[in-house]
């Protein structure tokens, strides 16, 4: 029933199509007042700009304003309403923070945010204030709000590299570039400079650190100039036309190769205003490979942290796996053809290995390779990666050391036996190889090989060449037959490690396709919304082991919920939980633990996602950590999978809803026809009568005109009966398709039609028998009692005046089974098939003998099969009479 | 009765509204008769009449809206006229105040049945009855003193809750009580018994009735509520 009520919400897409125009017409314009200095003058311009606009008689609000110590500034904030700042308690401090919720609610024309950079505190909604400003501008209100050039993401870098102090705050680059209008806010650095020394800017003691290291005339220069260039490539873009520049650079695709060091963020950064400034998509490459162990906590942060940045710039994500990066890359490249490709140059060079970039050239011919040079810190993250291999290395386990021993001493015992039937000591050598080349296959790590060759050379110098041969003439071919088998022992332990590692990722990767493609095939088979949730969230919890939450839509429902062993998820039914699943509804974005956004809740929300319609939303508890970006990868294909069945279910819930709907249609239709003949029979009779009284009343005696009166009475009595049927039907077709069912007592419905039926017929018997148990069955109350007054009546109808109704009820296997019995004359066979399916009634009998009745039985086949019941009529077996019996599903 | 009672017929329809007032004061009742419900509500306070006839579907405001202002003022006996497929409808008039209700199409002896036994209610007659410390009905049999049932000589035995229910309905005998106002009254505001409610009242109908499913003392209301009987037919 649910399903149906889905689609009957579920609007009509022309309507949504409306709706997102009207969205985009409606959202609001950003305007982004751009210095390249503190105090330069933004806020006081952007107060100036917001008092004309009030002047204009736009209605203005000062959702925030840094507050300023600068008197010229607090001076333009008069007159300006302003939003109470919201406190918040972060470690004890009370911060002041810009009430987003509350300028949602009072949705101003325009409001003022200050400071588009800053980061918000933790417990606010949002982690920047950047994303507050979107979700401003969704609502429709334009907003206006100030940034300085160094806080440009795609810039930070390079305004890090002139002034020696990196940002924390960035702003993304596509806020700036999709802004409406950006207002550059510039003066001279001389002129910036003397407002500092006037104390204008900064106190006075911190005005001094900041002059020394920052405010320096050339710095200023140069930021100066990075902002103006900035501002400037804006304009350029919006001069040029879209189509020009797309033709152009139709087939260019960018892709930046993401490693785990801190230097990638330089190669990401600039491979974001290469794409920006050349209107190109592009793509951030991670190539996992060797299994995530082997990276320490430190990379893995960076790693995380880079990929979050390159996703922040715009970048399409994508993490391959494989053992040779260099091939995996140009797999990638020519697969999704990439044109260009920027990597840093890497550090440590390895002895026999080509570097990375060198590697790619030599694979990939066709496309153009920008390096971007490293320099600092990278020594160290080298250090790093190599001190976990070597740990890796130096791996010890009693099987392969035991495995190790056990060739050497086959390899000598083998040798001794071959020397007794001496063969030349040469072949000897060879058993040695041989046995250094199975340790290395047979035991992890390079350690066993190198030592099992260490130990072969000495071995078989002290037991076969020691004795026999002397020391001095023998030696300089040691070496030799020593590093002869150091290299087998190298490359075939590199080689075994690299078939395990690859075939670890095989394995792993062919897991999750098979899960991907088994959760898309029970999906594809599932029926029905309730079922599709439960396979997912079952599917999620056999995969993270995490409790999960599924919400069809988190405004309207409450959500399935499904715990994951030895968790705890009520938390997730929290009313705080639930406002942030509904923002990811609403925004289509993922939020709560490990995102930007909400990043205090509990769980991880991921909509899902078709055709830009949210049909849902899941939440993953983050009690256990948060998720990996790979989770969440995979997390999202799910959620795809998880969309196309939602899609299908709302689909077909919607042929499913039409079909009823016109067979709804077609039994009003087939009802309307019957009954205007039925109903001009009883309207005759009392037109009639009653204008024979009007007309004739003093010629007519006191009988006739009792008689007349009395018919009158008897025709409108059927009428209403006729009317009370037809209003059960408009209750069928007033809610969806279903009835409203309400747990109902039997013997309430039962006494109540009885009653009813007692005080039209009082001098019928009528017995009734209900189990002694009470049985309450899920039913429209008012429906059934109408189904049980029709065959009640039609019993009466039918059976002689003195006999005795029987209505029984029963309760047999999940059904409740009524039956209405009388002892008439039973049903002619040749009309028992039809006898609910509409007004044919045996030719037998005149049209108005029976009038009604076919009518009344059709109802109650309609009324009962819409409560999903069975109806049916037969003749009694023993004496004659007729049975009829509904069952209702409990 | 002594004095011809005065009563408020708020009827659009004029077929309906002459029948009734045909009828009413050929039984010896003053009429005043009105279309609108403001009017109905500007009537009241200047003739405070002792009932009011209401029909819900007005032309200018909604009955219920009527119901609601004479109620914040005045506690003059009301019955609701409305049409049976509505039991919403009516749930929400009796919750609001309304006295009884009577539902379109009806004959004449139980439109004047409903006004004679609400007008009973309202003229202290029953509440002699109530104050008293015995209730009868037929061979129904309340001590609200001893807190003992009977029927006929035979006391029957109840659990607390059953016991406050039945006492309930005898306290309002004769008029309609919805299943909200009973759970409010018996289980307090804010909760939903309704499955409870009617696993009691199967309980009472069991103990009291000879055949539950042809009641005589407690009648069911289908999607509105019960109802004790003022009189039984033996």
């Amino acid at each position: 029933m649910s399903n149906l009520n889905e689609t009957e919400k579920r609007p009509n897409p022309d309507v949504l199509l409306d709706n997102i125009k009207d969205t985009h017409k409606t959202r609001g314009k950003l305007k982004i007042f751009f210095g390249y200095a503190a105090g330069v003058g933004k806020t006081y311009a952007m107060l100036d700009d917001a008092q004309e606009q009030l002047k204009n008689g736009i209605d203005v609000l000062v959702g925030y304003v840094e507050p300023h110590t600068r008197p010229e500034t607090l001076n333009l904030l008069e007159g300006l309403p302003s939003l109470p700042p919201k406190n918040v308690i972060y470690k004890n401090i009370e911060l002041k923070e810009f009430d987003l919720d509350a300028a949602l609610k009072r949705k101003p024309e325009l409001i003022l945010v200050d400071e588009l950079a800053h980061s918000n505190a933790e417990g606010v909604r949002n982690k920047k204030r950047y994303q507050d400003i979107e979700e401003l501008l969704n609502a429709g209100i334009d907003v206006y709000t100030t940034v300085n050039v160094q806080h440009i993401e795609s810039l930070n870098n390079v305004v890090g590299d002139i002034t020696k102090i990196t940002v924390h705050e960035t702003v993304p680059d596509y806020i700036f570039d999709r802004a409406d209008k950006v207002k550059i806010i510039d003066i001279e650095p001389d002129e910036l400079l003397r407002r500092f020394e006037e104390g204008k800017i900064y106190r006075p003691e911190r005005a001094r650190t900041a002059m020394n290291n920052f405010f320096t005339k050339e710095n200023l220069r140069l930021l100066r100039e990075i902002a103006m260039r900035k501002a400037a490539d804006r304009i350029s873009h919006e001069n040029q036309t879209v189509r020009h520049m797309s033709e152009k650079m139709a087939n260019s695709k960018l892709l930046v190769c993401v490693s785990h060091s801190p230097s990638s963020a330089k190669c990401i950064r600039w491979a974001a205003r290469m794409a920006e400034a050349f209107y190109i998509p592009w793509a951030a490459v991670y190539v996992e490979s060797q299994d995530p162990d082997s990276l320490t906590e430190e990379e893995k942060k960076t790693k995380r942290s880079n990929i979050e940045l390159a996703e922040k710039l715009g970048a399409e994500i994508v993490t391959l796996s494989g053992v040779d990066v260099a091939v995996v890359i140009a797999e990638y490249a020519k697969l999704s053809g990439i044109t260009n490709i920027v990597i840093g140059k890497s550090q440590h060079k390895k002895l026999f290995k080509e570097d990375l970039e060198d590697q790619l050239i030599g694979l990939l011919p066709n496309i153009e390779i920008h390096i971007i040079p490293n320099y600092k810190k990278n020594a160290a993250s080298g250090f790093g990666l190599r001190r976990k291999l070597s740990d890796k290395n130096i791996y010890f386990s009693w099987s392969d050391s035991f495995k190790t021993i056990l060739f050497l001493i086959l390899a000598t015992g083998i040798s001794y036996e071959l020397r007794a039937i001496q063969i030349g000591d040469q072949n000897l050598i060879m058993v040695y190889i041989l046995s250094v080349l199975l340790v290395s296959r047979m035991t992890k790590g390079h350690i066993y090989g190198i030592v099992s060759s260490v130990l072969s050379v000495l071995t078989y110098y002290f037991i076969f060449a020691g004795p026999n041969i002397t020391f001095s003439k023998i030696a300089p071919g040691y070496p030799l037959t020593f590093l002869i088998m150091l290299l087998v022992a190298l490359v075939t332990s590199t080689l075994t490690a690299r078939i395990k590692t690859q075939a670890k990722l095989a394995v792993k990767r062919e897991q999750r396709t098979e899960t991907l493609y088994e959760i898309s095939k029970k999906l594809l088979a599932t029926r029905g919304l309730e079922n599709i949730i439960k396979l997912t969230n079952e599917n999620i919890i056999k995969l993270f082991n995490r409790s999960v939450i599924f919400y069809t839509n988190p405004e309207t429902d409450d959500g399935h919920i499904l715990q994951a062993p030895k968790e705890n998820a009520a938390f997730l039914k929290k009313q705080d939980e639930k406002a942030v699943a509904n923002w990811a509804f609403m925004n289509q974005k993922q939020a709560g633990t490990g995102t930007d956004t909400l990043m205090g809740a509990g769980a991880f929300y991921m909509p899902v996602i078709s055709g830009g319609k949210s049909l849902g939303v899941l939440g993953i508890s983050c009690e256990k950590g948060r998720l990996s970006q790979n989770s969440r990868f995979f997390l999202q294909l799910i959620a795809s999978q998880v969309a196309m069945a939602l899609e299908r279910q709302a689909l077909s819930d919607e042929q499913r809803f039409m079909i009823v709907e016109s067979e709804k249609e077609r039994m009003r239709s087939n009802l309307l026809r019957a009954i205007s003949h039925d109903l001009r029979t009883p309207l005759t009779g009392i037109l009639g009568a009653s204008s024979a009284i009007l007309e004739s009343d003093d010629t007519l005696d006191e009988a006739t005109r009792k008689k007349l009166i009395s018919n009158i009475k008897d025709d409108s009595g059927w009428l209403i009966r006729m009317v009370e049927n037809l209003l059960s039907v408009t209750r069928i077709s007033e809610g969806t398709a279903d009835v409203k069912k309400t747990p109902e007592a039997v013997e309430e419905i039962i006494s109540e039609s009885v009653s009813r039926i007692h005080k039209r017929f009082p001098e019928r018997s009528i017995s009734v028998k209900v189990p002694d148990k009470l049985l309450i069955v899920p039913m429209d109350g008012i429906l059934i009692e109408q189904v049980i007054m029709n065959l009640v009546e039609n019993a009466i109808k039918h059976s002689p005046d003195d006999s005795v109704i029987e209505i029984n009820v029963k309760k047999s296997n999940r059904k409740a089974l009524f039956e209405v019995i009388d002892s008439g004359e039973g049903i002619a066979n040749e009309d028992l098939p039809y006898l609910f399916d509409g007004y044919v009634k045996s030719s037998k009998k005149g049209p108005d003998s029976s009038r009604g009745i076919g009518i009344g039985l059709s109802i109650c086949k309609s009324i009962i099969e819409a409560h999903n019941g069975k109806i049916e009529a037969a003749n009694k077996k023993t004496g004659s009479g007729a049975i009829f019996r509904f069952s209702l599903p409990l | 009765m002594t004095n011809k009672s005065l009563i408020l017929i708020v009827e659009d329809e004029e077929a309906i509204s002459n029948f009734i007032s045909t009828i009413l004061t050929s039984n010896d009742y003053h009429i005043i008769t009105t279309k609108s419900g403001k009017e109905a509500v500007l009537l009241a306070t200047s003739h405070v009449p002792d009932l009011i006839l209401l029909d819900l579907g007005l032309p200018d405001i909604d009955g219920i809206e009527v119901l609601k202002n004479l109620r914040q003022w005045s506690s003059i006996p009301i019955i609701v006229v409305s049409a049976r497929a509505y039991e919403i409808e009516k749930v929400e008039a009796l919750d609001l105040g309304a006295d009884d209700y009577i539902t379109k199409p009806f004959g004449t002896s139980e439109l004047l049945a409903r006004i004679r036994n609400a007008l009973r209610h309202s003229q202290g007659n029953d509440n002699s009855r109530s104050g008293s410390q015995v209730f009868t009905v037929g061979e129904l049999k309340i001590d609200y003193e001893k807190r003992i049932v009977k029927i006929g000589e035979k006391e029957i035995h109840f659990t607390p809750i059953e016991y406050k229910i039945i006492m309930l309905l005898s306290k309002h005998v004769g008029k309609v009580l919805t299943h909200a106002f009973i759970m409010k009254e018996i289980w307090g505001p804010y909760t939903n018994e309704n499955q409870t409610l009617r696993v009691n009242m199967a309980n009472i109908r069991r103990k009291l009735e000879t055949n539950p499913a042809e009641p005589k003392y407690i009648f069911t209301e289908v999607g509105v509520g019960y109802r004790m009987a003022e009189k039984v037919i033996l």
